[in-house]
């Protein structure tokens, strides 16, 4: 009985779904015919892949920028993962300097806008120890998106029963051992989700680092356009290689979540 | 019996402050008591009586403000490193089991094995097979915690903590949280360790454990001792008041 209540739901829903997709693209269509603007949808794919002299295809502009977008993001990604553990371990702590570095660094990154800081460590800093851009991007990107994943990780290892803690140390278990085998593993597990989420904005801002001269994605749109004056469909062609990779990472972490999960 | 105690508790006080900090309250009032190797010591009395706070001040999971413990040699103080070596001497078994969900029962029984006592893998198994037997859960080696029953759950606990080889067992309400088809199977574990001459502080509601296995009953009641004596005649014939309202009450 449920089941087929159930099936009947998803059918008016779905269908009520299709109806307000087709008004979208109804008004979509409507207005790109009436505003004069001349679609030229064909030269976008030698932007993503271009043939080269002897007539092999090799990357295009965008691929060549998607690629610096992906090496600043995975870098980024994996340090902010590192940086999010120290900080929410330091918060934890018991020592009073621990927590305080910790807590200052989580205020001025989270109560300052993610441009200025680019800005601070690009202009200020890296000029100093002589930081090449891309090292300023990824430190920037990595500092801004570790303070979001301290939160989250700390909020995590809080979420552990007591009981876990106080079985740990009744066997012997050092704080380190204690961290290492029972706390973090089953941190990690609860907190992948947010952390997806996390990842999804660093991607998201890494677009920013078009402002100091990186030619990521963002900035090789930016370039093509300038030259071409194919706005809309540069900007439509970059904005879908974005929704592509976070995509296709949610989809990839609700699998991991699945092969990781034990009876409860 | 051997001259020396394996626990010696001297004054021991703890308290406890309510929410607003205007009451204080004494959850352990100047105890003072020797256990001694092979003895299953019983703690029972009301609850509320500290019973459970004072034996987590045993393995220094509870600070205490003042007095002393003395464990194994070992003084139970500030001091990180004499706290860690009373852990390894003194096993702790729980109310709610609080198994490593993420684990299977080899990775519970074996880790404090291989990081505390650091043994070989083949040590590991060895002694992990041998505990699941004692236990009588061999073939759950490979399944989580999630996948055990309650008595089940806690009986691989008990072999977790029985991994370390420890001095003294400590047990905290082990059954309490046990549906009641179950807590037969626990008892019969903890009744087999006391028979193999395990140093046992047994916190628990089971009168029919605590007159079967113990050997001595320590009852407390608002935080204090209020009578210790061995088994027998503390059933057979209790000396103060509280002790024979509180039996009058559960017998």
């Amino acid at each position: 009985m449920i089941m087929v209540f159930v099936r009947k739901a998803t059918v008016v829903d779905s269908i009520k779904y299709l109806v307000f997709l087709g008004v979208i693209i109804f008004i979509l269509v409507l207005s790109s015919l009436n505003m004069n603007y001349n679609w030229q949808w064909y030269r976008i794919p030698g932007y993503i892949f271009s043939h080269s002299a002897d007539g092999s295809l090799e990357p295009g502009r965008l691929l060549t920028g998607l690629a610096i977008t992906i090496k600043i993001s995975v870098i980024s990604l994996f340090l902010a993962f590192f940086i999010g553990i120290i900080t929410a371990l330091l918060r934890l702590s018991s020592s009073f300097a621990a927590r305080a570095v910790s807590r200052i660094y989580l205020e001025l990154i989270r109560n300052t806008p993610l441009l200025i800081q680019l800005f601070v460590i690009y202009f200020v800093i890296s000029p100093v120890f002589g930081i090449s851009p891309f090292l300023s991007a990824v430190l920037a990107l990595s500092l801004f998106e570790g303070a979001y994943a301290s939160e989250i990780i700390r909020g995590g290892i809080s979420a552990i029963p007591k009981g876990q803690w106080e079985s740990a140390y009744s066997l012997g278990l050092s704080s380190i051992d204690t961290y290492r085998y029972i706390i973090l593993p089953q941190t990690l597990k609860q907190v992948l989700p947010p952390l997806t989420g996390q990842a999804v904005s660093l991607i998201k801002d890494s677009a920013l680092v078009s402002t100091i001269a990186i030619f990521d994605l963002t900035m090789a749109g930016q370039a093509i356009i300038s030259e071409t004056f194919l706005t809309f469909e540069i900007w439509f062609t970059v904005a879908l290689i974005y929704l592509l990779m976070t995509v296709s990472i949610s989809i990839f972490v609700h699998y991991l979540e699945k092969r990781n999960s034990y009876a409860q | 019996m051997p001259s020396k105690p394996i626990i010696s508790v001297t004054k021991l006080n703890k308290y406890f402050y309510s929410p607003d900090k205007s009451l204080k309250i004494d959850a352990v009032k100047n105890v003072t008591v020797d256990l001694y190797q092979g003895e299953v010591v019983v703690v029972i009395g009301p609850s509320g009586a500290g019973k459970s706070t004072f034996l987590r001040c045993l393995n220094g999971l509870e600070d205490f403000d003042s007095g002393s413990i003395i464990i194994d040699d070992i003084p139970l103080n500030h001091h990180h490193k004499n706290r860690l070596e009373i852990r390894k001497e003194v096993g702790m078994v729980f109310q709610s089991f609080n198994l490593f969900p993420h684990m299977t029962v080899r990775e519970n029984i074996s880790l404090s094995v291989r990081r505390v006592r650091k043994k070989s893998t083949a040590e590991c198994e060895k002694i992990t097979a041998s505990l699941l037997d004692k236990v009588g859960i061999t073939d759950k080696i490979d399944s989580y915690p999630g996948q055990l029953s309650g008595g089940q759950q806690q009986r691989v606990a008990i072999a977790r903590a029985l991994a370390m080889n420890p001095k003294v067992m400590l047990f905290d309400e082990a059954t309490s949280a046990l549906d009641p088809e179950m807590i037969s199977e626990v008892l019969d574990v903890m009744k087999n360790l006391a028979k193999d001459g395990m140093s046992m502080v047994v916190v628990t509601h089971e009168m029919g454990f605590a007159r079967e296995a113990g050997s001595r009953i320590l009852f407390m009641d608002n935080g204090e001792i209020v009578e210790d004596r061995e088994v027998g005649g503390f059933f057979e014939d209790p000396l103060e008041d509280r002790s024979k309202a509180f039996l009058s009450k559960v017998l």
